[in-house]
């Protein structure tokens, strides 16, 4: 009876340890985790980065961002500027796509013409501004020609992706697409993964990781849950507070700066003391370590980071002085403090609302009493749009920016007259934000933009939060770098078994 | 409604759903395009209002809101949803498509919701009180009081994360459909439960109930038989107001936890990117399972309420 019991016992114990075993077993393939899938894999149409997980892997453009964010060559070999409208691309010979077709000139003057055609449909508008369109010079020629100056064609150009003029014409190329990259399209299980397996023609070094699927998770909680079981082996979005419960994260400084905009035509915010008096009033750093658990760091007082350019090295953020913010107070008038309302939108930044509630805490503190409204996000957008001389314009806008183009002129819609987002009106930032765009001289760029965040530094556009991290969770076995522009390089990965 | 005849009670039915589906469409229809802007949503955060013009042209958003109506409801009576937004493809090709997954999953769980709830429901109802009742009661109280993506979450972090016995999320094998399904049958198999158990109760108060037990019947057979056929009404509605309720949105948090392939993941991805040919399409077709369940539930209710009055 007794050994009978043991023995049943020792069976069934074999039995779950086999279960537990065949369940357990890590996954040959490297997983990557999407919160939201893809709409579409066209690497021309989209530009959200769930999608360009898988896009960003299968398609290349002519020009790349080296490890230090500078622009080199990829599949072009060299550029060069014509003349004021025209840039010509000498291209890699011997490369070729996915399904065959030759990568040459009539490719990429192909791809060139097919994004920026007002037929086609694409997300990505306002990355193609002043490009009118390319035609080949010969085989390995191809010349781009623009809307007079564009000082950031080469930048643009690492966004455009090079597609194969027979698969792209077809209308299924959004959910079978092809491209030179490392990695090739294999299939899409809606709603499950995406599966990409390696390039074995690929014209580079090829990649050590041979197969990998793309699986969307939309729930942060099981993202969290399905790499500490090891089903998943990368998660791009870790909240702050998950961090330390993965495996391993890595948390990077992201292109993402979070801001809170004056609308500098208010009775109350023309004067630019009271703009750097609220500057003077926020905690930063508190507001970094509080909310975000230190995943993210007070920005330098614009909205770029070190080697970007434009980036101004001599400013600083703006200490936490409330003492000196009354005292600008009082001087520009307003002792006993205003009010104002602070607009944010609803769930589309992480800790928006929260922060929000900080900052409007912290003015309180130098008598500014501020009232937080949220916004849906469309309405919100609307808001922002509205110019601020009119009555319905806002006092204050939360809201984050984003500069992957790691070039200062992102910000134009942000601080010159006519911006569409402006709310602040210059004629010497307007001068030199114009002279920026029309110079290809990068080295006298860079002075024009600096001067610009000088400006502002005496005359903020904004209270001048915080870069923002990217924390991405990482199985054990994996060893992967993010890039500066937050792109999920899967051929420079290795994975240790 | 006993008086009608069986082809009149169909046609009636039919009627209504048809008249309720058509209100959900125009609902639906009318929210999507009141609140939100697909073009504005698709367009980066620093597009111009030309570019996001352009795009709103290119999706035919700018066209006046009666000529969107008329169009939308012209083709959708010829069956046609309209293309999905971001994915060029037809809208009822896209829920089609994650239909089968939430039939599967809300299926298997209405099985083991209806019958775990109606036997242990039986079983505590024929003594209350009992330890079974105590436990089986205060458990169905407690799946019944917490929110069901938290009770989602807790067997993802027992049986994924700590015991590694299940996969913790996604549809890659048959062991996949078991949390998910587990999660949902739990929640709904404690109400059927709770309904059972209190319809046992009473009958077993009735005078039949206490007149075979008086005669020395086996319980066995008192509640086989008797105690069964009286309840069954109760059972076969709860389940199929289950299943309404499942549909409803009960599987589609589940699956947005468990991220299960179907049309409520799908339903969420839609509405975030405003994506409302699908969003559309996707409430039409789940509202269509609502009515049409619901009117099953009718009719086995009608063919079973008639028979036990006859007996």
């Amino acid at each position: 009876m007794r050994t009978s019991l043991i023995k049943n016992l020792a069976l069934l114990s074999a039995g779950v340890f086999f279960l537990l075993g065949a369940a357990a077993k890590p996954s040959k393939l490297v997983v990557i985790a999407v919160s939201t899938e893809p709409s579409t894999l066209d690497g021309q149409a989209v530009i959200d980065r769930n999608s360009r997980v898988a896009s960003g892997n299968i398609f290349e453009s002519l020009l790349d961002r080296g490890a230090n964010g500078e622009v080199i060559p990829l599949l072009a070999e060299s550029y060069k500027n014509l003349n004021d409208a025209t840039w010509r691309f000498t291209l890699r010979k011997n490369v070729k796509f996915h399904n065959g077709e030759p990568f040459n000139a009539e490719a990429a003057a192909f791809s060139v013409n097919r994004i920026t055609d007002k037929a086609y449909k694409t997300q990505r508008a306002s990355y193609i501004q002043k490009i009118k369109g390319a035609k080949a010079v010969d085989d390995y020629t191809v010349d781009v020609m623009t809307d007079g100056i564009n000082a950031v064609l080469p930048v643009q150009m690492t966004q455009l992706v090079m597609v194969p003029p027979v698969a792209a014409k077809d209308k299924s190329f959004g959910v079978t697409p092809v491209g030179t990259g490392p990695y090739k399209f294999v299939r899409w299980d809606r709603g499950r993964e995406i599966v990409l397996a390696v390039n074995k023609n690929y014209w580079r070094e090829k990649p050590s990781i041979k197969e990998f699927s793309v699986r969307v998770i939309p729930d942060p909680q099981t993202q969290l849950s399905a790499l500490q079981a090891g089903e998943i082996d990368l998660v791009l979005d870790l909240l702050p507070e998950q961090a330390k419960l993965a495996p391993k994260f890595i948390s990077v400084p992201a292109t993402e700066f979070s801001y809170i905009q004056f609308n500098a035509h208010k009775k109350e915010l023309a004067d630019p003391r009271v703009r750097v008096a609220l500057n003077l009033a926020v905690d930063k750093a508190t507001l970094a370590k509080a909310l975000y658990q230190g995943h993210g760091k007070p920005m330098d007082a614009q909205h770029l980071s070190k080697g970007m350019l434009g980036y101004n090295v001599r400013l600083k953020p703006y200490p936490y002085d409330p003492k000196q913010a009354r005292q600008l107070l009082k001087e520009a008038g307003y002792a006993d403090g205003f009010e104002l309302v602070l607009n944010a939108p609803i769930g589309r930044y992480l800790k928006g609302e929260e922060t929000s509630e900080f900052v409007a805490a912290q003015l309180k503190e130098v008598g500014i009493k501020v009232k937080v409204q949220l916004h849906e996000w469309n309405a919100y957008r609307k808001l922002g749009r509205i110019p601020g001389t009119e009555a319905n314009a806002f006092d204050l806008k939360y809201g984050w920016n984003s500069n992957e183009w790691f070039d200062a002129s992102r910000i134009v819609s942000h601080i010159t007259c006519k911006g569409t987002s402006s709310k602040l009106c210059d004629k010497r930032i307007d001068e030199l934000m114009a002279q920026g765009i029309r110079t290809l001289d990068q080295n006298a760029r860079d002075r024009y933009y600096q001067e610009v965040w000088a400006i502002l530094n005496k005359s903020p556009h904004a209270i001048y939060l915080l870069q923002q991290n990217l924390i991405y969770g990482l199985a054990q076995r994996l060893d992967w770098q993010p890039r500066l522009d937050d792109e999920v390089n899967v051929a420079a990965t290795r994975v240790s078994e | 409604m006993n008086h009608l005849s069986l082809p009149s009670f169909l046609l009636a039915r039919l009627r209504d759903g048809l008249v309720v589906l058509f209100l959900v469409t125009v609902v639906i229809f009318v929210l999507g395009h009141m609140l939100g802007d697909p073009a504005a949503l698709m367009s980066p955060v620093d597009a111009s209002e030309q570019e996001i013009a352009h795009l709103r042209h290119q999706l035919g958003l700018d066209r006046s809101f009666a000529e969107q109506f008329a169009s939308y409801f012209g083709s959708l009576v010829r069956g046609d949803f309209g293309q999905s937004l971001w994915q060029d493809r037809p809208a009822l090709t896209v829920v089609l498509e994650a239909l089968p997954a939430t039939v599967l999953l809300t299926l298997v769980a209405l099985v083991f919701a209806g019958l775990g709830g109606s036997l242990l429901g039986i079983l505590a109802g024929a003594r209350p009180e009992s330890a079974l009742d105590r436990a089986a009661n205060f458990l169905s109280i407690t799946a019944l009081s917490v929110p069901n993506f938290w009770l989602g979450l807790l067997l993802i972090v027992i049986f994924a994360v700590k015991l590694r016995m299940l996969p913790t999320s996604g549809f890659s094998s048959w062991q996949s459909l078991i949390m998910p399904a587990s999660a949902l049958a739990i929640i709904h198999g404690a109400r059927v439960f709770q309904l059972v158990r209190s319809a046992t109760f009473e009958e077993m108060a009735k005078p039949y109930a206490l007149v075979a037990r008086s005669k020395g019947l086996p319980e066995r057979l008192i509640l086989g038989k008797h105690i069964l056929r009286n309840t069954a009404v109760t059972m076969l509605t709860t389940v199929g107001w289950e299943y309404v309720r499942m549909m409803g949105g009960a599987a589609f948090a589940i699956e947005v936890v468990f991220a299960w392939p179907g049309i409520g993941q799908l339903m969420i991805h839609a509405a975030s990117r405003q994506d409302f040919p699908v969003l559309q399409a996707a409430v039409i077709i789940a509202g269509a399972f609502v009515i049409v369940t619901n009117g099953i539930v009718d009719l086995l209710y009608r063919t079973l309420d008639m028979r036990v009055r006859a007996a």
